[in-house]
């Protein structure tokens, strides 16, 4: 019985391993290839199977005069944008949701959980709902195609999903931690930074993952909201293709777009594995 | 240092969570109660019935409805927490788990921006007292339960000058042994320090061995402040009877039948209480299962008992029977011989307390 699960449970670690690393695989070594040794027979091996080159990779950084597709700057814009609107969404975020965890608010019928449930309503409706109003509210305040307006609208995705997790959190550290920390002499704010936010980092790192993730992974409204001024890394990926597929230089851009978020993924986990999750109380 | 120790005034306060409702349930009804400075008071009462709500109006934390405390005849109802200076220690442990040991206990201070040399000295202060000096650099969240609880503890102790050190049930996460230790050292530092400790508890013993007053609540009232002795021997309602002393004290229906006799059944009770000015001719009669004594042959004031039950409990013997339908409980001393079946037991008059309408007379 024992064996059978050992057995069991290798294999479909094994087969799900497989099943995340083969498309990596396949893109390190699409990316060294070129176009003969994409479009011949199936290879593997380099040297052996196929003479690897940089070509695909050279594109990614040769100036479009010089038959490039530079993505060095979306990637630098893309970069720019996500922090800059994760940071912000998460310091908004966090005291929007310390204050609808801690006080009571009462407007009409809305109470704390309607207020919850109005920011992760934006996350709700189809993203193709906000492209018309979004356009043109950025058309009219003069920020298209522009960096600071891609940063507007991301803080607006992204804000949603810092206060639903910071909210989460927060109501699992207990009320008692901030009433001592004032019976010990803070003032609210202090109590606050001092205190409650110390204890919240790893909800902190866990909503800064999400908030990175998903403003670094949008399409829709990077294609949406620029023209040529600005572009953002996805829109330029997707702009590599053309009629003859260039597999090595789309798999090398693959790889690059995310290698952010592996390097995000590793840190996380760090901190996630201290057991610093759990709560202060206990 | 400067003494900021404060006599505490609580005058007609009270309290409900649901003001705007046109009939609000009070967690508090209206009383007034002074905390001498430097004294030991523990409030005694079942669950819910509004021990942590007092002791958050006096923190801060909670705005009372409707009243006034006082800190040495200083109004202080509209100061905020963090300025009132007050120790408070809640049920279950609260760390700042991202600090050492250390860091924890000399938190307070810091906030209060006491100069280093004096935080360095409180902090070793209190955890020789707390028995946590090999563990101050360790980070908090690393200790077990018990220890946490130590460090709040040692939090609100670290404070020589707070105006009282409120503990609510703080000892409920640690084992009988080291509470046993902890409440004489909490005796001590109250002794040597004279800070003001109020104790909330639902333990009677607990209560009892720590304080010098007790406050017995019961649904948002206040029933009864006093000495353990009063406490156990004059019981102002019958809900003090009850809830204090173990067994509870034995209550009976009665009437009254002259100005110092009620009637159990048919057997007459004498008792020192002057009954002549009750309206109401239905009372109870209680009486601690302590003071019923067993006697030898039918004389007045002596109750004719069934035996139903003899349990040993080592120190003494508690004596259950039945008159008709009524228990009643006796607690005689282990040597004494029991006679079977049935027996006379005598209510010493001083002994019996008549209550009327759960009141005591």
């Amino acid at each position: 019985m024992s064996k059978l699960y050992t057995f069991l449970k290798y294999f479909f670690i094994t087969f799900w391993t497989v099943f995340v690393v083969a498309p990596f695989l396949w893109a390190v070594s699409t990316s060294f290839k070129d176009f003969q040794s994409v479009n011949s027979k199936v290879t593997y091996i380099p040297w052996l199977d196929f003479e690897p080159t940089l070509e695909g990779w050279r594109v990614l950084v040769k100036s479009p005069a010089k038959g490039g597709v530079d993505i060095v700057e979306p990637y630098f814009n893309s970069i720019f944008v996500t922090c800059t609107a994760s940071l912000i969404s998460i310091v908004l975020g966090t005291l929007a949701a310390y204050a609808l965890s801690r006080f009571t608010f009462k407007a009409g019928f809305v109470r704390n959980n309607d207020i919850t449930f109005f920011f992760i309503s934006q996350r709700i409706m189809p993203p193709i709902v906000l492209s018309i109003p979004f356009f043109i509210f950025l058309s009219t305040i003069g920020l298209l195609d522009s960096l600071l307006g891609l940063v507007v609208v991301y803080i607006v995705l992204l804000m949603p999903i810092a206060v639903w997790i910071m909210v989460d959190f927060f109501n699992r550290v207990p009320k008692e931690l901030d009433e001592t920390a004032l019976i010990d002499g803070c003032n609210p704010y202090q109590a606050f930074y001092k205190v409650v936010l110390p204890n919240s980092i790893p909800g902190l790192i866990v909503a800064g993952m999400f908030c990175i993730i998903f403003g670094w992974i949008d399409f829709f409204f990077a294609f949406i909201l620029t023209f040529t001024e600005v572009q953002l890394l996805p829109v330029k990926v997707v702009a590599l293709n053309s009629s003859i597929t260039p597999w090595w230089s789309l798999s090398a851009s693959a790889l690059v777009s995310v290698a952010p978020l592996i390097i995000v993924a590793f840190i996380v986990e760090r901190y996630l594995s201290k057991g610093n999750l759990s709560g202060a109380l206990k | 240092m400067e003494e900021q120790m404060a006599k505490i005034d609580l005058s007609n306060i009270s309290h409900t969570y649901n003001p705007l409702d046109p009939k609000p349930t009070y967690a508090l009804n209206p009383f007034s109660m002074t905390w001498e400075n430097g004294k030991r008071y523990a409030i005694l009462g079942p669950s819910g019935c509004g021990k942590t709500t007092m002791l958050n109006i006096v923190s801060g934390l909670v705005r009372p409805s409707k009243g006034e405390i006082l800190f040495d005849e200083t109004p202080v109802t509209d100061l905020k927490t963090e300025d009132r200076n007050i120790a408070q220690v809640f049920q279950f442990p609260v760390i700042y788990n991202t600090m050492t040991v250390y860091d924890n206990l000399a938190f307070p201070l810091r906030c209060r921006e006491f100069t280093k040399e004096k935080i360095e000295e409180r902090v070793k202060a209190v955890s020789d007292t707390l028995n946590l000096s090999s563990f101050l650099n360790s980070p908090a969240r690393k200790l077990t339960a018990d220890q946490k609880q130590l460090i709040s503890l040692g939090r609100g102790l670290v404070r020589e000058d707070v105006a009282a050190v409120l503990m609510d049930e703080p000892l409920t996460v640690i084992d009988p042994d080291l509470k046993f230790r902890l409440r004489r050292n909490l005796k001590e530092i109250n002794e040597q320090y004279k800070t003001t400790l109020v104790y909330v508890t639902h333990d009677q013993n607990e209560a009892m061995t720590f304080a010098e007053n007790i406050i017995v609540m019961d649904q948002g009232e206040i029933v009864q402040v006093g000495l353990p002795k009063d406490l156990f021997e004059k019981p102002k309602t019958t809900f003090v009877g009850y809830f204090i002393g173990s067994p509870a004290m034995n209550i009976f229906h009665s009437t009254v039948s002259s100005d110092h006799e009620v009637k159990i059944n048919d057997t007459t009770i004498k008792t020192n209480s002057n009954l002549g000015n009750l309206k109401d001719k239905n009372v109870k009669l209680g009486i601690r299962s302590e003071f019923i004594e067993l006697a030898e042959k039918e004389k007045s004031n002596t109750v004719k008992i069934k035996l139903t039950r003899v349990e040993d409990f080592g120190n003494f013997k508690l004596l259950t029977g039945k008159m008709g339908d009524l228990v009643i409980k006796s607690k005689v001393e282990r040597e004494k011989p029991i006679p079977d079946g049935e027996l006379n037991l005598y209510f010493p008059p001083e002994k019996c307390c008549v209550y009327s309408d759960e009141k005591l007379v």
